[in-house]
């Protein structure tokens, strides 16, 4: 270990050195429980993330079959993930269109929920424990079953659009409709955000809202002008975390297309198109380099709304 | 920190430790040997294959097999994660489109050294010998004959009073049955869209006197074939004889979702040993008849396939053991009696001999039919090259968008053709 006593490091400035002592006894003094206590997740952390997210990197630059050794082919797999795979493009496209529709959608209906149970009715525990029923169960395999079942040609669905006398398709297995259905399906599962808008709701303080309807502030000016801008840091919070699971969604198109993105790939998710890659055709050098463009795209997300956030989120606190 | 333990508080701590240790380190008999087993399937399956597990213990109480299946589509990435892993079961049941991957790649072990010392090739069929062997290696044994098949529904064909010949029917005979067979069956077509079974297409194109691949694992079809191929089942779901496009798509592998099951269609294609799993899940009569012929009596379609193989890992640590498992499970009429057809006809004579009086009536129409094949039956493909798995998804995809109207059979053809030729690149 080397030491270094010349540095000023940050924790050694609150504590004046009376006596040298060397940077890692005084590093062990000031943090050592507290990182021992880490211990356990700090192996995990570097085990069990760090370390297969960097082989993957390597792997993504090479030519892997999952049973024979690995073949350094540089950056062929970029290359053809860039130039020349219609399969990259179509996953794309259908992960970006879920994000882009799931993720607000599933946002508004869960502030709606959140201000309906915000209302301070009588057993709203059990109202709110309810709501967060299906994000508990929505990745599970019954749950995707289950809307095999409900989006079938004769599905429970169509036989109720049946009686306003709407013959509907097969929607699941309809290239047209089968994305809206897991769209659906990520709509449903609005529980958390909706925990945290309700948390959010909350720490709005009530005079705010009763100074607005002495000055004759409508219902809807109120929502607008108090409850969305007091709101933006959770809404930011919950929109950002949201776009990231969308992203990563995996199981309901696995389980509903039996892991093949059909029909015509119009559910081939970005991570099923990964999945297939690795497991399915034994490219895990290739669907390594996936991984890692998948990364990049969501750090850009994420990166853009941190910069844009400044022009629309408030912490005025 | 201080640990304080009165004296009986050690005792019982100790005595809890002894107990723990006599339960984990279970009392190591001398030749104790546990096997493990992968296969895939649904539930007929896997509990004949357990039966047979318990039927082996029985004689050999030293040799545990513990098994796991799972559905064709799940199996694939589980089979090569767990490869990956190191982690290889010792025995892998294998299809004609994997085994070489697996073998060519070294994960299997060859079995040439076990013939005839503690593997009994001699009685098993020699085409089916031949059907497991690589690069003039043996890496699998077959478990049962199979063919193209499609299952039917006999009793709702026969409602329809169709003269449906099970053994001679054509494509043409489809679309002229569709409407009376509709009108005996409302919510009900004839047939299941085939457009995106590669086997079947394999099938037509044998017809044709062609292939899928060349012995060198090349194309031998061309765009032409695969736009005929296309216009053919357009027309034929235009008529109304097969599933709509959206009814199709609803089959995504497992058995319960075909047309046939779901009483959609009259048929799904399949192959002859799926007859007895498929009417373990319908309470309507089912039957068996040929993939349809291009024109009549035209035969070198089918040929006598492998339904799947046993392969035995390179990684086992009990290669004897395991093949010996394997042995018992192709060979012995005792195994052959549990394991019935499910996995198509028993590829040893003395099994097949004595299975015969027993047969139940599935069981006995899906030998029959193999039997009767006779000169319709061609010869068997050379092994398929390593990416005919991912073809096999690239047609269904194609067909899909075909059956939705999404390409024309013509643009199809050569879009597939260019598909194919860039996936196969990519494997070589």
């Amino acid at each position: 270990m080397a030491v270094d006593n010349t540095l000023p490091a940050s924790g050694a400035t609150s504590r004046p050195a009376a006596a040298p002592a060397s940077w890692w006894s005084r590093f062990w003094a000031q943090n050592g429980s507290g990182y021992l206590f880490l211990l356990p997740w700090l192996i995990g952390f570097f085990c069990l993330t760090i370390g297969p997210a960097l082989i993957s990197l390597y792997l993504s630059f090479t030519d892997f079959d999952l049973l024979t050794q690995p073949d350094w082919v540089g950056a062929a797999n970029y290359e053809r993930i860039f130039t020349s795979d219609p399969k990259f493009v179509q996953s794309m496209k259908v992960t970006l269109f879920f994000v882009l529709f799931s993720v607000p959608l599933k946002l508004v209906f869960a502030l709606a929920v959140a201000m309906l149970l915000n209302k301070g009715m009588k057993g709203l525990p059990i109202y709110r424990a309810v709501f967060y029923l299906p994000s508990l169960l929505g990745a599970s395999v019954a749950i995707a079953v289950l809307w095999r079942k409900l989006f079938a040609g004769d599905g429970l669905v169509n036989h109720l659009l049946a009686y306003i006398g709407i013959t509907g398709p097969s929607w699941i297995s309809n290239p047209r409709y089968s994305l809206w259905t897991l769209i659906i399906l990520a709509i449903w599962q609005f529980g958390s955000p909706m925990i945290i808008f309700l948390a959010g709701l909350r720490q709005i303080p009530n005079d705010m809202y009763e100074a607005a309807s002495l000055d004759g502030a409508s219902r809807w000016r109120q929502f607008v002008k108090i409850t969305v801008p007091l709101l933006t840091p959770v809404i930011f919070f919950n929109a950002v975390i949201q776009t990231i699971d969308a992203f990563k969604s995996f199981t309901p198109a696995f389980i509903i297309s039996s892991g093949t993105g059909n029909p015509i790939n119009s559910t081939l998710f970005y991570t099923l198109y990964l999945y297939q890659e690795a497991f399915g055709f034994f490219r895990m050098g290739y669907a390594s380099a996936l991984a890692w463009v998948l990364l990049a795209i969501i750090a850009i997300f994420t990166a853009f709304s941190f910069l844009t956030s400044r022009y629309w989120v408030h912490y005025d606190d | 920190m201080r640990f304080d333990a009165n004296r009986r508080q050690l005792l019982v701590g100790g005595a809890a430790m002894l107990g723990a240790g006599a339960l984990m380190g279970r009392p190591a008999f001398a030749d104790e040997t546990a096997l493990r087993l992968i296969f895939w399937g649904g539930q007929a399956r896997a509990d004949r294959t357990y039966g047979v597990a318990d039927l082996y213990k029985a004689a050999h109480p030293d040799v545990t097999v513990t098994g796991e299946f799972l559905n064709w589509p799940d199996y694939w990435p589980k089979v090569a994660t767990q490869t990956a892993g190191g982690n290889m079961p010792d025995i892998v049941q294998m299809d004609y489109r994997y085994i070489g991957e697996y073998a060519r790649r070294g994960v299997l072990a060859p079995l040439d050294a076990y013939a005839g010392n503690g593997l009994d090739t001699a009685a098993i069929d020699k085409d089916q010998v031949a059907n497991g062997t690589i690069d003039g290696k043996l890496y699998g044994i077959s478990l049962g004959v199979a063919t193209g098949a499609m299952i039917t529904n006999a009793a709702a064909i026969e409602k329809a009073g169709i003269d449906f010949n099970p053994m001679g029917v054509t494509y043409d005979d489809l679309k002229a049955m569709a409407p009376d067979f509709a009108k005996a069956n409302p919510g009900m077509v004839l047939t299941a869209d085939g457009s995106g079974v590669e086997l079947l297409f394999e099938n037509w194109l044998r017809q044709r006197g062609k292939a899928l691949y060349t012995p060198e694992g090349q194309v031998a079809f061309d765009a032409a074939d695969v736009t005929e191929w296309f216009q053919i089942w357009n027309g034929l779901r235009e008529a109304g004889a097969c599933l709509s496009a959206d009814e199709q798509a609803l089959e995504t592998g497992p058995q319960e979702t075909t047309g046939l099951v779901r009483h959609k269609a009259a048929t799904t294609f399949a192959t002859s040993n799926q007859l007895v799993a498929f009417q373990a899940l319908m309470p309507d009569t089912l039957g068996i008849a040929i993939y349809p012929m291009i024109a009549p009596n035209t035969a070198g379609g089918h040929y006598r396939n492998s339904s799947q193989f046993f392969s035995i890992a390179n990684s086992s640590a009990a290669k004897d053991a395991a093949v010996a498992f394997v042995n018992f499970f192709a060979t012995d009429p005792g195994a052959g009696k549990v394991l019935g057809v499910e996995r198509g006809v028993p590829v040893s004579a003395k099994v097949r001999d004595a299975i015969a009086p027993d047969l139940d009536e599935p069981s006995r129409l899906a030998v029959k039919y193999v039997a009767d094949l006779g000169a319709i039956a061609g010869d068997v493909p050379p092994a398929p090259p390593a990416a005919a798995g991912e073809v096999e998804v690239a047609l269904k995809t194609k067909s899909q968008e075909v059956a939705f109207g999404q390409q024309s059979p013509e643009d199809a053809g050569p879009a597939f053709l260019d598909a194919v030729k860039d996936i196969l690149n990519r494997a070589a």
